[in-house]
């Protein structure tokens, strides 16, 4: 994902808004990002999604909209895509990446 | 002279019209992309040790952060403080571990590693400069609760969690 700068906007539910993000693989060795909302403090916020987990091929983009209950926008400040991990037999240290869009 | 010009109307109005779309196509990528340099290992200089340092057989891994815009992002890396995976574990693992540049595209950067801040076993560095920035975790491992007891036998791995936060 980008680091940017996103906006809430109005959605059909009311008293729900959604923003637009688009996900973006840089890594060859991960095919799945985790999407995540957070605070200030880096505490999650209850938020809604098509897939929370989505796949995505190296060098591909996804779009996808999260919608947020008006009440916690206030607190939103971040949002996260966190790369999933696949697992094997080696003892080793694994690179988890993750790239933080800010409300401001 | 008026039959050629009407002549040339009728062939030139009968030419189809050649037009082609040409596309022109672009790809935005990412202004700050974090992929790992060199993944680590853990070396097992005795029973109840395991260490990415390098004098224990072990190898630090690496992260790169590559960033086409200055001052609009934060780079912050973690050592582990669990294991992702292992054997079952009946005694306390104490971690320890370190977070430091390694190497650095500019001498703009060189002040990096000097202005960062640590929160936990995280370390964050302000990007105030366009270009590349590798950075290092070391990880510790002591099992035993200070007992030395000796790791049970198997696979162990740990995650380093290298973030791009827009400031």
């Amino acid at each position: 994902m980008t680091p940017t700068y996103p906006t809430w906007k109005m959605s059909v539910v009311q008293g729900v808004k959604k923003t637009t993000m688009e996900l973006w693989n840089s890594r060859k060795d991960v095919g799945y990002y985790e999407v995540g909302v957070f605070d200030e403090s880096w505490e999650p916020i209850p938020f809604v999604t098509a897939y929370r987990i989505i796949k995505i091929d190296y060098l591909s983009k996804v779009k996808f909209d999260i919608y947020i209950r008006t009440q916690d926008i206030v607190e939103a400040r971040y949002i996260c895509s966190l790369s999933k991990l696949r697992s094997n037999d080696e003892s080793k240290t694994l690179l988890a990446t993750r790239i933080c869009s800010k409300f401001k | 002279m008026k039959k050629l010009l009407i002549t040339l109307s009728f062939i030139l109005g009968a030419t189809p019209i050649l037009a082609e779309n040409v596309d022109i196509t672009g790809t935005v990528q990412s202004r700050c992309t974090v992929n790992m340099d060199t993944p680590g290992a853990y070396g097992n200089p005795n029973a109840f040790t395991l260490t990415t340092l390098p004098s224990s057989s072990g190898q630090e891994p690496i992260v790169r952060f590559d960033v086409t815009l200055a001052n609009a992002y934060h780079a912050q890396v973690s050592y582990p403080t669990a294991f992702t995976s292992s054997p079952s574990l009946s005694d306390t693992v104490a971690w320890t571990g370190t977070v430091a540049v390694a190497q650095m595209s500019s001498s703009d950067q060189s002040g990096y590693q000097a202005a960062s801040t640590t929160s936990g076993s995280m370390r964050q560095y302000a990007l105030a400069h366009a270009g590349t920035l590798w950075v290092k975790a070391t990880s510790i491992a002591v099992y035993g609760g200070g007992q030395a007891k000796a790791f049970p036998g198997g696979s162990y791995k740990s995650v380093v969690l290298a973030s791009c936060v827009a400031q």
